[in-house]
């Protein structure tokens, strides 16, 4: 068994990687609305369903691909995949825009605590994921494949195939354009004092509903990137995928340190790489049991995750 | 908007002994006398309409008087209730099936394994910051479902059959199409929970839990051992928890992992959240509308889910305290109030 | 000379690189009232969160009755005589006055699940003596008449006051006061000094933080002055307001000045 595990190693290791790039958008989603609102965005995970939705909408209906065309190559298929990639984050975007002002934004307001936006915000998830369902009439949904996935290459015995490729480099994009957001535009240090200490980014004069709705705003582009990587990847998707995949990343986002964005970045590749090999020793049956052990050890040895900030000190 | 739970309060607190026995009785026997009420506008249009009194909403009453100990008393968000359920119901799956004893006999033996998973589990999840304990809990309630999933000896996907139903007791007896008998011992099982939970709230134990609800480290500053009260928390629902599985494989005499999703976690949180957190009345409220309401409103069929989504959402956009709130036992306003 | 309650022997206390408290040492007397002051950020409230458990100290110790309070769990520190109260208000809100109080005293009670549960007597009787002894101090703090009312609901000053009734609840020997006078009038603040004498005639021992200096000066049997995490006085107070060195704390460093 080690032996064909290291013989599969870099294989393992590339598909881990790519899966935890689409953790790690997600997670974001989580991540940084709780770093805000100290709240779990539950409903994130449908926005992520939609982002996968929205996706083969404009691979299948706008681009009129089937089960039986031609790869796309050349400049179309960068037009196709790049309209997909922008299409998605936009919906999934403005949707999770949508939920603050629908789930949260009274709520927050009335301060109403924790346990109330929780509750409608779980609403909001129904609401989505039954909408979809009725709309698809329970099936899972195919995405025509708009691209050769070959092989470009090659680490030692393991080919690199160009799907896990584009996964990997685009969300390092993505997500250095988010960190650069974050540190250097206003609005993205405005969210930053926010997390920080919310009341005195109020007394200074920062726009609380306007940060809060930027969060999700961009919590929802990268859950809707991740949503587009993850049918680039897996070529399908239904109703009820965001609850597996929103469990997952929201793991993700604990293990890093829930609130702290680099904290996604290394708890989402960890939880991609760990499920993968767990998979491969255990079977993908026990994949989830094995990430909630490792999560519980994690968070009892190290209690803020493993890149979390000290929040448990004692406001005395 | 009116404060029912104040009304409803005002009416208890002015009748004396007597009138109290009186309206306990009454009400006792209203609620009885329900399963008799399937010919009224009452009734369900498409599943039997006794069976959705035990199934969901006895049950679901049940759960959420346990699921408020540990809530709504103490504040601990617990995201994987269903685990408890689960436990107590292969609990009963397994015993039934494989050994001689009967429902009452493993009763206490699956309360007493619910207990000790909630131990198991409280012991490092309680010691974490509460927003992780929402993960975790939803994390082991998964995996008792994976669990049941896949060992052999829980009989997989295909769960357990053939599950024993309750023998006859004083004279009474179980069958799996007799709804109504399987609904009074749940009323039975319900009335002594909500007992159990007033009487720990009304005394030092529901005032630990407050204070650690409210203000966990000024608890623990001024000498409330927080931690052992959380896990008494936890484990007093599991206990619940466990008695509801155990009556519940007893009942549909068949079990199945697909039974013990996080969607029952979910929705007895909602009937918690719903009804009114920390408020025992209104939790039932809650159970009672949320496990009605989908099998009511079945004639919209497909939509059933989206709607009740809806109502969510509407519903604690209005009131995000729950429909009868906890109780803000202010009885008079106080003049010298301008101070 | 009455002996020591508490020693503080060289407590330093660090947060990653800050220093918060460094080599502090004094000790409280029995049945005294100790007044800690000092500029802002100078380690006083730093000094209640070692003493209470809040933080654990990263050198030195702290003996409390002759016995060390390191390692010990917060609820226990309580238990063992020392109670507080909050600079910033932490009462419990949706709770009553009353209530606060009592759920003080169970500090010292079984967790009285199982006694709760089946009510027997013996616990009825337990806690209708509770309920009294937790009005008494209500009373004894000036607000017994708001005992029925909603924390949160409460006036300020109100507030203040069950910080303290809450925290005499867990019977304590040592009680630590964090600035109970902070934003009260002239006339409050003479109210409050009267009852923390009375809280000391009634056998506590106490330990003031408090802004206002007229008010330690008062009613202080000796004034601990910390900057910067050091203690830089400790004696009497009319000592301690002619003290260069606090003085010199308190209105800045002359060469800065001009």
């Amino acid at each position: 068994m080690i032996g064909s595990f290291l013989d599969q190693f870099w294989s393992l290791t590339f598909g881990g990687l790519s899966l935890g790039f689409i953790y790690i958008l997600i997670a974001l989603g989580y991540t940084m609305v709780y770093g805000v609102l100290r709240m779990i965005n539950f409903a994130n995970s449908e926005i992520f369903m939609v982002g996968t939705f929205a996706t083969i909408i404009i691979i299948r209906d706008v681009f009129k691909f089937t089960q039986t065309s031609e790869y796309a190559t050349g400049f179309r298929l960068w037009l196709i995949l790049a309209t997909a990639l922008i299409f998605a984050m936009m919906v999934s975007g403005t949707l999770s825009m949508i939920v603050e002002i629908v789930a949260y934004r009274r709520l927050r307001r009335m301060n109403s605590g924790v346990l109330a936006p929780l509750i409608s915000a779980i609403g909001v998830s129904m609401v989505l994921a039954e909408s979809v369902r009725i709309l698809t009439d329970s099936r899972p949904v195919a995405s025509p494949r708009a691209m050769e996935k070959r092989f470009i290459g090659q680490f030692f015995d393991a080919g690199i195939r160009i799907d896990n490729t584009i996964i990997v480099i685009s969300a390092l994009v993505l997500f250095g354009i988010l960190m650069s957001f974050v540190n250097k535009t206003r609005m993205g240090k405005a969210i930053r004092a926010v997390s920080m200490n919310p009341n005195a980014a109020r007394l200074m004069g920062i726009n609380i509903d306007g940060v809060v709705s930027a969060t999700f705003l961009v919590g929802g582009l990268m859950t809707g990137a991740a949503g587009f990587f993850y049918v680039l990847k897996y070529e399908n998707t239904a109703s009820n995928i965001g609850f597996e995949l929103g469990i997952a990343a929201f793991t993700a986002a604990i293990l890093g340190g829930i609130g702290n964005i680099k904290g996604a970045f290394f708890g989402g590749l960890a939880l991609g790489l760990l499920e993968t090999y767990a998979s491969f020793f255990l079977g993908t049956q026990w994949k989830a049991v094995t990430v909630f052990i490792v999560l519980v050890l994690v968070l009892y040895t190290r209690p803020n995750g493993l890149f979390g900030e000290a929040l448990t000190q004692t406001r005395a | 908007m009116i404060n029912l739970r104040d009304k409803g309060a005002e009416i208890w607190e002015n009748q004396g002994r007597v009138g109290r026995v009186v309206l306990a009785l009454c009400g006792v026997t209203v609620v009885a006398s329900l399963p008799f009420l399937g010919g009224t506008i009452l009734n369900t249009p498409i599943a039997d309409y006794e069976s959705v009194l035990v199934y969901p909403i006895a049950m679901f009453v049940l759960m959420a008087i346990g699921l408020n100990i540990v809530i709504g008393k103490s504040g601990l968000l617990d995201l994987g209730y269903v685990a408890f359920f689960a436990i107590g119901a292969y609990t009963m799956g397994l015993l039934g099936t494989k050994t001689g004893l009967n429902t009452w006999e493993i009763l206490p033996i699956g309360i007493a394994m619910a207990m000790f998973s909630g131990i198991i589990l409280g012991i490092p999840a309680l010691k974490l910051r509460g927003d992780y304990l929402a993960i975790i809990t939803l994390g082991f309630g998964e995996i008792v479902r994976i669990v049941a999933l896949n060992l052999g000896a829980l009989g997989r996907s295909e769960g357990i059959l053939n599950i024993p139903t309750p023998p006859a007791i004083f004279g009474i007896e179980y069958t799996f199409d007799s709804h109504r008998i399987y609904y009074w011992t749940l009323l039975v099982l319900i009335l002594l929970a909500i007992w159990m939970v007033r009487r720990l709230s009304a005394r030092r134990a529901g005032r630990a839990w407050e204070s650690i609800r409210q203000d966990e480290d000024a608890a623990e500053l001024l000498g409330v051992p927080t931690f052992r009260y959380k896990i008494w928390a936890f484990v007093l629902g599991a206990s619940v928890g466990g008695a509801a599985g155990v009556f519940y494989a007893s009942k549909t005499l068949f079990i199945a992992p697909d039974n013990f999703t996080l969607q029952i976690s979910i929705l007895i949180l909602a009937c918690v959240v719903f009804g009114g957190m920390g408020n025992i009345w209104g939790v039932i409220l809650g159970a009672v509308i949320l496990g009605y309401l989908p099998d009511r409103i079945r004639f919209i069929s497909d939509a059933r889910l989206l709607v009740f989504g809806l109502v969510l959402v509407i519903m604690m956009n209005l009131r995000p305290d729950g429909l009868l709130p906890r109780k803000k036992r202010e009885k008079t306003i106080d003049k010298k109030d301008a101070t | 000379m009455s002996s020591s309650l508490i020693q503080l022997k060289n407590v330093s206390m660090k947060f990653g690189g800050v220093t918060a408290l460094s080599d502090v040492s004094f000790d409280v007397k029995e049945k005294e009232i100790l007044g800690l002051i000092g500029p802002n950020g100078a380690g006083k409230t730093t000094v209640f969160n070692v003493i209470t458990g809040v933080y654990q100290i990263t050198s030195g110790e702290i003996i409390f009755e002759g016995k060390s309070l390191s390692g010990i769990k917060r609820y226990e520190i309580t238990r063992r005589g020392v109670a507080r109260t909050f600079q910033s208000i932490r009462l419990w809100g949706d709770m009553t006055a009353l209530e606060n109080v009592i759920t003080a005293t169970d500090t010292h009670k079984k967790s009285g699940l199982v006694l709760g549960l089946f009510g027997f007597p013996v616990s009825r009787r337990e806690e209708k003596r509770d309920k009294a002894r937790a009005q008494e101090l209500l009373d004894f703090v000036g607000i017994g008449e708001y005992s029925d009312r909603l924390a949160k609901n409460l006036p300020y000053g109100v507030q203040r006051r069950l910080e303290i009734a809450r925290a005499m609840g867990a019977e304590p020997k040592l009680l630590l006061l964090d600035e109970p006078a902070a934003g009260f009038n002239p006339a409050e603040k003479v109210d409050l000094a009267a009852t923390i004498r009375k809280i000391r005639d009634a056998g506590y021992t106490v330990l003031l933080i408090e802004h206002d200096m007229s008010l330690v000066m008062k009613v202080s049997d000796r004034v601990v002055v910390l900057d910067f995490g050091q203690k830089i006085a400790d004696d009497s107070p009319g000592k301690v307001q002619d003290d260069p060195r606090v003085i010199e704390a308190y209105l800045g460093v002359p060469e800065n000045a001009s």
